[in-house]
């Protein structure tokens, strides 16, 4: 489904990813960590098209997609959720939603003005389904609130909906859990395995390693922009060299605390 | 935009009336002004405005140099008849065209360029097309064209200042319907998508470049459109047709009437332009020194923009807008059914 090839990309003189392959199948929930400036957002960045590699290849379904622009890969079926909120301030939420649906609908400016059969016949579709993707994220009833000023866990539901409404085959979430409640933690863990389990491929970072090791089947790990293990949950948290890059300093933090 | 649609399913009424009232004085204001030549730069004014208005107000694009396309329509229009011989009506169709074509053309780098630096680029490229103007024979050169025949259909031309004025509200009517469908369409959810994060935007699958470049041609086309009329009703273009100064009205009036809403660059428009023509009168009493025009035209400016802000930041037609909502909302609660 997903195959990254001895991808690198530096920043002057640093690397921030580094030879790192990576493969995902159809289907897979893949988990990716590792310690803060790992380089997860920059593979992240990688793969949704906002970077371009120094080296090495990106493909999905086997076609190579690391020279097309961010819009061509999300008509490719990649979607993303942001880390930060990136939400279109002054729309509501059912038009944010609505937004995301540009990667799999057509009409453009000409049928715009014309309003034929074929485009107000997209709109309804683009609208009821942005209505089902605000449902099944739990925010039907703020349809038609503005999305600015939203709580954390509401925009990061948004989000969701948003990358939901591209019907993505890929689907990358940033760090979704950071600065939710455990309650938020507990029903976003619940969408992403329902997600999942309705057939998208899904590549989570997640800095809340439990979340991660309880939702994924394998887990890739990241340290100073070179993946440094790659198995599943208990492989992962057993190898040696991740527990001395990240768990280990992790378990000395908590033991301290 | 969501809440201001819900609000005018639920109270159509009060909208709806504004509209048809606003509709109805501007197709009997003509028939009863002395003086059809300002109407007719107020109307001119707020097609451009309305563009301008849709640019900046929903794709959070700005431009100083609308006045470029404004000049690119009046030119097609006056060379395209004085020398090419195009039929009148064909010069008229073209004006927006072409407006729009040459925004598409220097559109793409320049739209490389964000905010105050965008705006100083639209700016560089109005006093690009002046120094043309000034310099190309074809365009006119400093003397500028003149001779430019009336609008009509072969033998069949029109007479006096009237029908223009007609035509240009006709064209008026058609910028606004268009705008209103085109922020109402997957086009315009993308534009306003990209106002709000271009990254997001782009993974969300908007093209942003081409998005950019199709709302700025666009809002040139209208610009177009009404420098096309305008060659006809004042058969006369020259570079000094279209002053810098003209093109930092159209932002004023957009800013003032209200970004963001469809109805913003006419309500800016006649505000500003009845402002300037009652300075007009004011200034030229006897006893004024000649430069008492520029002087209070620049100090009405400063005056608008820093009260617009203070007191309607969003421009007149969102407060307007929220007030009557408000009013509504307590009439409803006081007396219920």
């Amino acid at each position: 489904m997903l195959k990254v090839e001895r991808m690198s990309k530096h920043f002057g003189g640093v690397y921030a990813n580094r030879d790192v392959s990576l493969e995902v199948a159809e289907g897979e929930l893949r988990g990716v960590i590792g310690p803060n400036g790992a380089g997860k957002s920059t593979l992240f960045n990688l793969i949704a098209g906002h970077l371009r590699p120094d080296a090495g290849s990106i493909s999905l379904a086997g076609a190579h997609i690391d020279r097309l622009p961010p819009h061509v890969r999300a008509r490719r079926g990649v979607a993303i959720v942001f880390q930060g909120a990136r939400l279109f301030a002054g729309m509501s939420l059912l038009q944010n939603v609505m937004v995301g649906a540009h990667a799999r609908s057509r009409a453009g400016l000409v049928s715009a003005a014309f309003r034929p059969p074929a485009q107000r016949r997209e709109e309804r579709e683009i609208r009821t389904q942005a209505e089902q993707c605000l449902d099944r994220v739990g925010l039907l009833e703020l349809a038609d609130r503005p999305a600015e000023g939203l709580p954390l866990g509401q925009q990061r539901r948004l989000q969701v909906a948003r990358a939901l409404a591209g019907r993505p085959r890929l689907l990358l979430l940033d760090e979704p859990a950071s600065g939710l409640r455990a309650a938020e933690r507990t029903q976003l863990a619940d969408l992403i395995r329902e997600l999942n389990g309705a057939g998208t491929t899904i590549l989570l970072v997640e800095h809340d390693v439990g979340m991660v090791t309880s939702l994924a089947h394998r887990i890739t790990v990241l340290d100073l922009g070179t993946v440094i293990a790659d198995g599943t949950p208990a492989e992962v948290t057993s190898d040696p060299a991740v527990v001395k890059a990240y768990l280990g300093t992790g378990a000395d933090h908590a033991a301290h605390h | 935009m969501a809440p201001v649609m819900s609000r005018v399913m639920s109270r159509p009424q009060p909208r709806t009336a504004l509209v048809v009232l606003a509709c109805v004085a501007a197709c009997v204001a003509p028939l009863v002004l002395p003086d059809l030549t300002f109407f007719m730069r107020m109307v001119m004014a707020a097609i451009v405005v309305t563009g301008l208005s849709m640019l900046m107000g929903y794709s959070g694009q700005a431009s100083l140099g609308q006045g470029a396309f404004v000049a690119a329509g009046a030119l097609t229009v006056a060379v395209g008849t004085t020398r090419f011989e195009l039929p009148p009506l064909v010069a008229l169709l073209a004006a927006p065209l072409v407006a729009a074509g040459f925004a598409a053309l220097v559109g793409v780098p320049l739209l490389r360029l964000h905010g105050h630096y965008l705006a100083f680029g639209t700016l560089a490229l109005l006093l690009m097309v002046q120094a043309a103007m000034s310099t190309f024979d074809v365009l006119g050169g400093a003397l500028g064209v003149s001779g430019i025949p009336p609008l009509g259909v072969g033998d069949r031309v029109v007479v006096g200042q009237l029908p223009y004025v007609y035509l240009a509200l006709g064209c008026l009517g058609l910028v606004l319907l268009l705008s209103h469908r085109t922020v109402h369409s997957r086009f315009g959810r993308g534009i306003q998508a990209l106002a709000g994060s271009q990254t997001a935007a782009e993974s969300a699958g908007v093209p942003v470049n081409r998005s950019k470049v199709t709302i700025f041609a666009l809002s040139a086309g209208y610009a177009g459109l009404a420098g096309g009329l305008s060659a006809f009703f004042t058969p006369y273009v020259s570079p000094d047709s279209f002053p810098a100064l003209e093109s930092f009205t159209y932002v004023i009036m957009a800013v003032v009437g209200g970004l963001g809403t469809i109805w913003g660059g006419v309500v800016g428009a006649v505000i500003v332009s009845v402002l300037l023509q009652v300075l007009n009168t004011v200034s030229s009493q006897p006893g004024l020194p000649p430069t008492a025009a520029p002087i209070m035209q620049y100090a009405t400016y400063g005056a608008l923009l820093v009260l617009a802000l203070l007191f309607m930041p969003r421009g007149v037609v969102p407060s307007v807008d929220a007030g009557v909502g408000r009013l509504l909302e307590r009439a409803r609660v006081e007396a219920p059914g």
